[in-house]
């Protein structure tokens, strides 16, 4: 009877210690990763560039890389338009708040579906049930700073650092799995200027992207986020995840 | 006593809104200050707490009525954070909710409260089943050596169905010999196999020539030179007849006949002379009409595909599908990879398989 109580006890105090983890967070950092996040939940619309290069890890295991260039505008909370252009070819995302589209200019084929009512809940499902990826989508939830402090044991303010000739907020979160490097620009208002992620278990293959282009509030017409169909596309249909 | 200090309580109470009223704008600001963006960014929360008015801000008579404009709304609802954030407690937060999800909810959001229009054309969301590839469970032949000589289209009996949809008991795949090099195409689970590249080229339906009917096809009659093929289904144990003709299958239908896929297991004594050779595990089969033959002393003998053999052409019924960056055509259980081969346009098998 002892022995079952002791083991208990002994992951009673594995569970405890758990919880107690320490964690290193700089208030700076949070306070920069705070504006930051506050000066995009008060826009109405953006456009930006974003230029990415992801690894890969092949099955010789090398570290294959790939490059995107990615301009993206949202447009209230129920509007997006992605289109990406790189070595894995063209392609493009509508969303318009109530149907989502990927069209595929390589291929001319494009994928409609029903979305969610908006894009963060459109980009959440997208992502779940066909793994599309939307470059730079967590800088864009509202509580970004609190998903960082949530998922990341020390996040350090790292100083100021020009980048691009821009000065810039260097912040590191880290975990046992991932490193994320952010520079958030300090050149009129705080918004992402580069990030680096790490996946250290991963032959630490790096996903990177440069932010560039910001243009605030621009006033985009709504038909834009609406999807025409190109005259030979064709619609195709789409295997879920799982 | 009691009674008193409700009176006292009462007084305070009717001071305090009396200084709330004088001063709207003080409150605003401290609420302002600990709201975070929330209240600053807008969306659907904004509006609700923002004042109708505000007599005592000079800024108010710049600034256009609220009622009266368009409500901007944020581009996420605008910023949220945990209101209490101790920095000087080095251990693991515990006041903040943790959930499954990777990604926060957002329904604090204004939504266009507007129904959905359907009148878009959407894509059909395939799931993925269980992949039989290599688990041989299709048919029995009912008569190898019967039927063969049965000739003529006047005895058709039973099913009436017309089916010309792809018939998912005769599309599994049998798993090939050859290990592949090539790492698979992972998805949702589930690796892709293919020995070949992909290359992507649009699907169109292959057309073997004139006596070659597409599935769907519809005719009146048959030559007297059709024989009737019986297939015994194994998981309902029933007799499916099919009229095999040049090449086709057909299934009878109230007003004549229409072509259906070929059945795992029909036994036939001659196909077309348009048939190709296929290379399938170091062995030779022929391909028609989506049919993969295998040939033995009484003729020949509708085989599963078998993953990794190369196709020229495939016929009608398939649907591009794409599958995470690739877009493969599939017939039933049976997706074709688009490949190239010295220039040409082709397809390979692919071999699907559960990753653990």
């Amino acid at each position: 009877m002892k022995k079952p109580l002791f083991l208990l006890s002994i992951l009673l105090s594995s569970y405890l210690s758990f919880s107690q983890t320490d964690k290193t967070i700089d208030s700076t950092a949070v306070f920069v990763l705070d504006k930051m996040s506050d000066i995009i939940g008060d826009l109405t619309s953006v456009t930006f560039d974003i230029n990415t290069s992801v690894d890969k890890v092949s099955a010789s295991n090398n570290l294959i890389k790939s490059y995107s260039k990615t301009t993206v505008t949202f447009s209230g909370p129920d509007k997006l338009l992605v289109r990406t252009d790189g070595s894995r070819g063209q392609s493009g995302f509508w969303y318009d708040g109530e149907y989502f589209t990927y069209y595929n200019y390589d291929e001319n084929n494009y994928v409609t579906l029903e979305a969610p009512d908006t894009t963060l809940e459109m980009i959440d499902q997208m992502h779940l049930d066909f793994d599309f990826t939307f470059p730079a989508a967590d800088f864009f939830y509202p509580n970004f700073t609190d998903d960082v402090l949530e998922h990341f044991n020390t996040i350090k303010f790292l100083g100021k650092k020009t980048l691009d000739n821009e000065e810039c907020y260097h912040i590191l979160a880290s975990n046992d799995n991932i490193d994320v490097q952010i520079w958030v620009s300090n050149k009129t208002y705080l918004l992402p200027k580069h990030f680096v992620i790490t996946y250290k278990k991963e032959s630490n293959r790096q996903y990177e992207s440069t932010f560039s282009n910001w243009s605030l509030n621009p006033d985009v017409p709504d038909r834009v986020f609406h999807f025409l169909t190109p005259p030979t596309a064709k619609l195709i249909n789409i295997l879920k995840k799982s | 006593m009691t009674a008193h200090k409700i009176n006292i309580k009462h007084t305070l109470g009717l001071i305090l809104i009396f200084i709330a009223l004088i001063f709207p704008s003080d409150l605003l600001a401290q609420r302002m200050r600990g709201g975070g963006g929330g209240m600053r960014g807008g969306g659907g929360s904004r509006s609700v707490s923002r004042p109708t008015h505000t007599p005592s801000r000079s800024k108010q008579a710049a600034r256009p009525s609220t009622s009266q404009r368009t409500p901007k709304r944020s581009i996420n609802g605008g910023s949220t954070k945990t209101k209490s954030r101790d920095f000087s407690n080095k251990k693991k937060t515990t006041n903040r909710s943790t959930t499954n999800k990777t990604r926060p909810n957002t329904n604090n959001r204004a939504t266009t409260g507007q129904g959905k229009v359907t009148n878009r054309k959407t894509s059909n969301v395939k799931n993925k089943t269980t992949n039989r590839a290599g688990n041989k469970s299709g048919n029995k032949i009912g008569n190898k050596t019967g039927n063969n000589n049965r000739v003529g289209n006047n005895t058709r009996i039973g099913n009436n169905n017309v089916n010309i949809n792809v018939n998912n008991r005769n599309t599994y795949v049998r798993g090939g010999s050859r290990a592949y090099v090539r790492p698979p195409y992972r998805y949702g689970g589930f690796g892709y196999y293919c020995h070949r590249p992909y290359f992507y080229h649009p699907y169109t339906p292959f057309y073997w020539g004139p006596v070659y009917h597409p599935w769907g096809f519809f005719v009146a009659t048959l030559a007297t030179t059709a024989i009737i093929v019986s297939i015994t289904n194994d998981d309902t144990n029933e007799k499916e007849e099919y009229n095999y003709e040049n090449g086709n299958y057909y299934l009878k239908t109230e007003d004549g006949f229409v072509a259906v896929q070929a059945p795992i297991g029909a036994e036939v004594p001659e196909i077309p002379k348009e048939a190709q050779k296929v290379e399938v595990d170091n062995s030779t089969n022929y391909y028609y009409g989506g049919a993969f033959y295998e040939e033995n002393k009484d003729g020949y003998i509708v085989v599963p595909a078998t993953a990794g053999t190369i196709v020229p052409g495939l016929p009608e019924g398939g649907e591009e599908v794409k599958i995470g960056d690739v877009t493969y055509v599939q017939f039933g259980q049976t997706y074709y990879q688009p490949i190239q081969v010295d220039g040409k346009d082709m397809y390979e098998i692919v071999e699907v398989k559960q990753e653990g």
